[in-house]
């Protein structure tokens, strides 16, 4: 019986576990039987390996320590002989082994001071690590503004309803017949709800709870999970469409690769992408709007977008710009150079505030 | 051409000295003279030659094989005598795991370290019993190194079990068995303290035997005992002592699980003699223990001593799970079987 059946260890090792909580649980398993088991080895030193748990510790006793030796044998009638010779012979090597002693003693010395931190052995290398940890979290916090109340800075500065609707609805089209368009930064939904209405399957992911609890309000899917964690969970695949509203400009380009090189596994062949980020090729928006949002990492030239994409395998990528700047320079004076010159700086100054990239996904 | 094997010391129902002797058995066997040597030839151990005949006997011709698991001075002498030289090494515990119990060890195996890379020009040819040990080997500088597990000699095991071990100890709910010497690497300690885990958590009649001698490392088994006292649990664990072939087969018999937490084996014997004597084995994986288990125990690769309780329960408790492991343990066996082992042996030593 059996003889086939390999034995799962995973399985096996997983009840063993959940054996374990459930007996924590009911309080069979609690403190006492941990110190029990963590009861030392009475009558002497640790053994080595126990040691090597806590290695600092144990080096700077070890430093410490002093070799013992008793000479003395405690054998009958041949014992004082033995301690006799053995007395002997420590004194005649005793040079030798000083020698040996030096240099180890040397040894332990420049151990110690590779260690040694501001006069101590090492101190609590955890609670430093912990501090450089809390420092660059708190630096990337601050480097986006987190503490800022995103409530208050959405009503200040967000975008309006209607005009997103409006941008948005220019994409719609190239998702017809989609049944599974991935919305990432799904935001208010605005764009989902589009989906809707034009009979196209599709869902959001967006890491505010908030956000995706607006969503679900409004009978959408959207589930609270950052883009890449997401991209690299769903089946290979499984998305047939790509939309990515203002998402590019708040995180890193490393980011950004990576995201489309999830994307590359995630999306069906030939799936629709688009993303949609500010142009910093129009200077009022490269040089001035776009830090009106301190959550901007930096701004991304179009150029530099379509060569991300077509790097990582796109197909047919093109630049669409939208969003006319409202105020430009009047181009309407006799033609000529002045002419020519005010259409340059009205390009220059004055053109389309966003910009979206589009490709379809690699066959 | 005749075979010369040599060990410092040759003791009985030592895993070491039994492949000398099986070796010795199968090389005869293949209609060559062989002989084991030794300095000292532990009571017990017959048809052992001291090895000062080594000098006088070894032509150039024969193949001298020095087995290695401690330092020896009379080695630098052995690899003097003009002969086709072969080491088996059987590795030395790391001198660490002895360090502040019992510095003779800790120094003498720093010593046998030394010179297990001292003497590698000596060797045409390096031979570790596990693919740990031929590791080993390599980076102690032996150029031409190759695996061959240890020869087992299952015949021994022909006797029928002894019944007092079997009366004592057979139908107890939870007998957990550990095979080795009584040493700090072997980890007898952390045994002591999984049962205390088991005995509170699990069941409070388990019972820990530890079989194995304890002569080698007194303080250390001393150390155990006061353990065990302040743990409560006198009574509990049962030092078996060295024992006997009949006593250990009752032993593999009785028991409900073997259970390793060892942190160092060359190759691990009692690992093997469990799964043939059908019972199922949980090993945390350290050293050697991981490739003599391969899939056929439950393996852990993380030291938690309460996990490693409540696995030797479930194989205990879990009849399919049990005829499982011990199906697979019995095939696992015939993977050290002493004619392909032999034979391989026979093809690495070119006789």
């Amino acid at each position: 019986m059996g003889e086939q059946k390999p034995v799962d260890l995973d399985a096996l090792m997983a009840e063993v576990r959940e054996r374990i909580r459930i007996k924590r649980e009911k309080g069979i398993y609690g403190p006492d039987v941990e110190a029990l088991m963590r009861v030392p080895l009475p009558g002497g030193r640790r053994i080595f390996s126990e040691d090597l748990q806590d290695p600092l510790a144990s080096l700077a006793e070890a430093l410490d320590e002093e070799v013992e030796y008793d000479p003395r044998s405690r054998k009958p009638v041949v014992g004082p002989v033995i301690t006799y010779a053995r007395r002997i012979v420590i004194s005649l090597v005793r040079w030798w082994m000083g020698a040996i002693l030096e240099r180890q003693e040397r040894i332990n010395r420049l151990l110690a001071a590779a260690y040694d931190y501001e006069g101590q052995m090492a101190p609590r290398f955890g609670s430093r690590l912990e501090r450089l940890e809390r420092d660059w979290k708190e630096w990337r916090e601050h480097e986006v503004a987190a503490n800022l109340h995103s409530v208050y800075f959405q009503a200040r500065f967000g975008g309006d309803e209607p005009v997103i609707r409006r941008q948005s609805e220019a994409f719609v089209d190239l998702y017809k017949g989609r049944n599974r368009v991935l919305d990432l930064g799904s935001g208010r939904g605005i764009f989902l709800q589009l989906l809707k209405e034009h009979g196209i399957g599709g869902y959001g992911v967006d890491l505010d709870p908030r956000m995706v609890a607006q969503c679900r309000e409004k009978g959408l899917e959207a589930h609270e999970v950052d883009a890449l964690t997401h991209l690299r969970q769903v089946a290979a695949g499984s998305v047939d469409g790509l939309y990515a509203r203002h998402l590019a400009e708040h995180i890193l380009p490393g980011e950004l690769v990576e995201i489309l090189r999830a994307c590359r596994r995630a999306l069906a062949p030939g799936a629709p992408t688009v993303f949609i980020t500010p142009n910093p090729k129009t200077l009022t928006v490269g040089a001035h709007t776009f830090w009106t949002d301190p959550q901007h990492l930096r701004p991304i030239p179009p150029d530099l977008f379509k060569f991300y994409l077509e790097v990582e395998g796109f197909t047919d990528v093109e630049l669409r710009t939208f969003e006319p700047s409202e105020r430009r320079l009047n181009e309407d004076v006799p033609a000529g150079p002045i002419r020519e010159n005010v259409k340059l700086l009205n390009e220059t100054l004055f053109g389309d505030r966003d910009y979206a990239v589009i490709g379809h996904a690699p066959k | 051409m005749r075979v010369h094997q040599f060990h410092p010391t040759l003791a009985p129902g030592d895993a070491m000295s039994n492949h000398v002797f099986a070796l010795r058995k199968k090389i005869r066997h293949w209609g060559y003279d062989s002989f084991a040597y030794a300095v000292e030839a532990k009571p017990g151990v017959a048809d052992v030659r001291s090895y000062r005949r080594l000098f006088r006997e070894v032509k150039p011709d024969d193949l001298l094989i020095v087995h290695f698991s401690m330092g020896s001075e009379v080695v630098d002498q052995l690899i003097k005598i003009p002969a086709r030289r072969v080491l088996v090494y059987h590795n030395i515990t790391p001198p660490e795991f002895f360090s502040g119990i019992n510095p003779h060890a800790a120094a003498f195996d720093r010593l046998g370290l030394r010179q297990l890379a001292r003497i590698a020009p000596a060797f045409e040819l390096g031979i570790g019993v596990s693919e740990f040990n031929r590791r080993a080997l390599a980076q102690a500088g032996y150029e031409e190194t190759t695996r061959v597990p240890i020869l087992l000699d299952w015949e021994h095991f022909a006797v029928p079990p002894n019944d007092a071990v079997l009366a004592r100890w057979k139908g107890l709910r939870s007998v957990l068995l550990f095979v080795g010497r009584i040493s700090p690497n072997k980890r007898q300690d952390d045994l002591v303290r999984m049962l205390a885990y088991y005995r509170r958590c699990i069941d409070p009649e388990a019972q820990l035997v530890l079989v194995g001698a304890f002569r080698d490392q007194p303080q250390f088994h001393a150390r155990v005992v006061a353990l065990i006292e302040r743990l409560g649990l006198g009574g509990a664990v049962h030092f078996a002592g060295g024992v006997e072939d009949a006593s250990l087969l009752a032993y593999y018999r009785a028991a409900t699980a073997f259970v390793s937490l060892s942190e160092h084996e060359g190759f691990g014997v009692p690992l093997l003699e469990a799964m043939r004597f059908r019972l199922p084995v949980v090993a945390y994986n350290a050293a050697a223990i991981g490739e003599t288990v391969g899939a056929a125990g439950v393996l852990l690769q993380e030291r938690d001593l309460a996990e490693t309780a409540e696995a030797a329960a479930m194989v205990g408790e879990r009849t399919e799970l049990r005829e499982a492991l011990v199906a697979a343990g019995e095939k696992r066996v015939l993977d050290f079987d002493p004619d392909k082992v032999a034979e391989r042996t026979r093809q690495v030593l070119g006789i």
